[in-house]
């Protein structure tokens, strides 16, 4: 996967640039707003990673330039956490996505992961998921496993859809926190774990291979293992 | 409680400090201005008394007993009291002339003077009067003593001790009313800067500032020395707290990149050695995520104070964070009540608020034990805003530790080293809710916490 990382700070660029490159990623490292702006509109990356504070032009309008040239590559923008409503106006500018400092090389990594994903994608209109023996009818929003009908409140239903849909991937507590519940905060306990493990209980239980697996250190992975 | 307030202000100590001098210096002046007076009219009632043995004694060397006889008759026409009186005794002690009865009871002075009462018509009624007195030998044992009544000097005396009190309480009076005037005019300017003071001290990083007076003088000084004074304070506040950020700020890269290390450290090892590093990488986690609370609220505290515009249905966001945080609280056996009206919208940070919510709920389960309630309760205020009321049956907060809670990284000395947490947590809570301009305040749930919050 190319990545391009816009990001002045060279202590941090350089940092991000090895790891996701040890991590398999070929990764380009510009240090201003304008050379990486020029980077990006040639095209030959399938991501884009741009730091929100940025010398000669920020980050949300390299967003927007790209979006005005037509260009459809995702974007991460990443943010210190200075400001407090930056992040909605980092999604409105066209980004696909918002990441405030620090935060965990996992967390990027499945953030980028699902981006590149869906970018590559592109989801056509499905009625059903299924990952192994699971299965999810999206229209009568019935869930089964080898035929056995799951019964879900549906924040657990929303919850097992966002992972079916990131099937095999690494999706962190945050963004369940953004995408099942809708809201970006930092929760000073386990409580996602709580609903992930009772989710846990009614999709594995009694069943040889367990689906629902923790990633530790970064998240949750549905999938056969 | 007025009247003790005005006796324990400062205006009304300085003012009875102030009389009780004045009143002391009148009274010492009046009775040095006494004192001075009679000593005068003493003395010259000593020198007239003098002066008429004197004439005696020459009237007797002239005259010898008889011509002493006439005199005392020619003198006895005036009444007693206002001239001198006669007394001539024999070697015996025998009256030989004079108006005075033979022997009354005399006290006696230094230098032969002598002093005794008598009582005297005057006036148509009895009264006793004072007299002074001196005795001198004549020749062969006569004895004259010449006395002098002194009830006109105490008459006198009178009438000036009466004069001078008057005029010294009209003085007194003048001096307290003219020194409650000035003194409380300059000293209820000092309290209302006293009292302006310790308000602007109360109100933590308060940017409010002493009025500057108009007038010249040392209020002024004092006002703008005040002034610089709270200032040089804020700066070191904010000077503290910056250090504090950027260690905060300037820690998080490395930390973030050891712990990132850590990780991939952690793959090639055995799996007793991956538990030990998975400890620190734990670790680095807490670390970095009491950094990044610390961060947040700074950036909270020192942003714009516009308050956020985007509406939002508070009804629903609460529901939320009751869904999110009821399967934690049912799976430590508390029950988790979310009472609310069907909607109520207000303008907010929609994120912020749901930290700040599951924030509150989160210390609700940590701290109230198994069995125990937690009440989410949202009310639409009298004020209009609403009123959010999160109330556990937990063990409460100690009424002396309320107003310090909210300071960054205190913990109550009984969680201290035993629950999980940084001391941020609350911080943040009235960092957010001082963002959207409401207030939040701590009681007691009897038993637990109650913490109500008030948004507009």
């Amino acid at each position: 996967m190319n990545v391009l990382l816009v990001e002045d700070d060279p202590s941090v660029g350089e940092f991000i640039a090895s790891e996701l490159a040890t991590a398999g990623y070929n990764c380009t490292l510009k240090s201003d707003g304008l050379e990486g702006l020029e980077a990006a509109l040639r095209g030959d990356f399938d991501i884009v990673v741009v730091d929100r504070m940025l010398p000669s032009l920020d980050g949300l309008s390299i967003v927007s330039r790209l979006r005005e040239a037509g260009h459809l590559t995702p974007v991460l923008v990443l943010s210190a956490l200075a400001e407090v409503e930056d992040r909605v106006k980092g999604l409105h500018s066209g980004a696909d996505d918002y990441l405030t400092k620090p935060f965990s090389m996992a967390e990027l990594q499945a953030r980028l992961e699902v981006l590149y994903r869906r970018a590559n994608n592109p989801s056509e209109t499905q009625t059903r998921l299924q990952v192994a023996d699971l299965e999810m009818d999206l229209l009568s929003q019935e869930v089964r496993r080898q035929q056995d009908l799951i019964n879900l409140q549906p924040r657990e239903y929303k919850l097992l859809e966002f992972l079916m849909r990131h099937a095999g991937q690494v999706v962190t507590r945050a963004m369940l926190l953004e995408h099942v519940w809708g809201y970006h905060f930092d929760p000073q306990t386990n409580v996602i774990d709580v609903h992930v493990s009772r989710l846990r209980q009614k999709i594995d239980r009694g069943f040889d291979t367990p689906l629902l697996t923790t990633v530790r250190g970064a998240g949750y992975r549905l999938g056969s293992p | 409680m007025r009247i003790l307030q005005v006796l324990n202000s400062l205006t009304f100590r300085f003012i009875a400090r102030y009389v009780i001098v004045l009143v002391t210096t009148v009274s010492l002046v009046l009775c040095l201005l006494y004192a001075f007076f009679s000593y005068n009219y003493f003395s010259d009632l000593r020198d007239s008394v003098v002066e008429e043995l004197d004439t005696f004694e020459a009237v007797f060397r002239g005259q010898s007993l008889e011509g002493v006889k006439q005199y005392i008759d020619d003198q006895g026409a005036v009444p007693a009291s206002t001239s001198f009186s006669y007394l001539v005794t024999d070697a015996a002690g025998q009256k030989l002339a004079g108006d005075l009865p033979s022997a009354p009871r005399y006290r006696e002075f230094v230098g032969g003077w002598l002093s005794f009462q008598l009582s005297l018509l005057q006036s148509e009624h009895a009264s006793e009067v004072d007299f002074l007195a001196r005795s001198r030998e004549l020749d062969s044992g006569l004895t004259v003593m010449v006395a002098r009544s002194f009830a006109d000097a105490v008459e006198s005396g009178g009438l000036v001790f009466d004069t001078l009190v008057r005029a010294m309480i009209a003085t007194l009076m003048l001096g307290i009313i003219g020194g409650f005037f000035t003194a409380s005019f300059a000293l209820r300017r000092m309290e209302q800067f006293g009292q302006r003071l310790s308000r602007i001290v109360r109100e933590k990083g308060g940017t409010e500032r002493m009025p500057l007076e108009g007038e010249e003088g040392y209020l002024r000084e004092l006002t703008l020395l005040t002034n610089r004074m709270l200032d040089q304070m804020s700066v070191l506040m904010q000077g503290v707290r910056q250090v504090s950020d950027n260690i905060a700020h300037d820690l998080r890269t490395p930390l973030t990149r050891i712990r990132n290390q850590l990780d991939q450290l952690r793959s090639g090892l055995d799996p007793l050695r991956q538990e030990a590093v998975d400890r620190v990488i734990e670790e680095c986690d807490e670390l970095l995520s009491s950094f990044n609370a610390l961060l947040r609220i700074s950036a909270l505290e020192s942003g714009s104070k516009s308050s956020p515009d985007a509406e939002l249905d508070l009804a629903a966001l609460l529901g939320d964070v009751a869904e999110l945080y009821e399967p934690l609280a049912n799976d430590k056996g508390i029950s988790l009540a979310f009472y609310s009206p069907a909607q109520l919208s207000l303008c907010g940070d929609g994120d912020l608020l749901f930290q700040m919510f599951a924030n509150l709920l989160d210390n609700a389960i940590k701290y109230t034990p198994e069995g125990g309630q937690i009440e989410l309760r949202l009310q639409s205020a009298l004020t209009g805003g609403a009123r959010v009321e999160i109330s556990d049956t937990g063990r409460g907060i100690p009424a002396a530790d309320r107003q310090h809670v909210f300071r960054r990284f205190y913990r109550l000395e009984s969680s201290r080293g035993k629950e999980p947490g940084h001391g941020l947590g609350l911080s943040l809570v009235q960092a957010i809710v001082q963002y959207h301009q409401g207030t939040i305040s701590l009681a007691n749930n009897n038993p637990g916490l109650r913490v109500v919050v008030s948004l507009p």
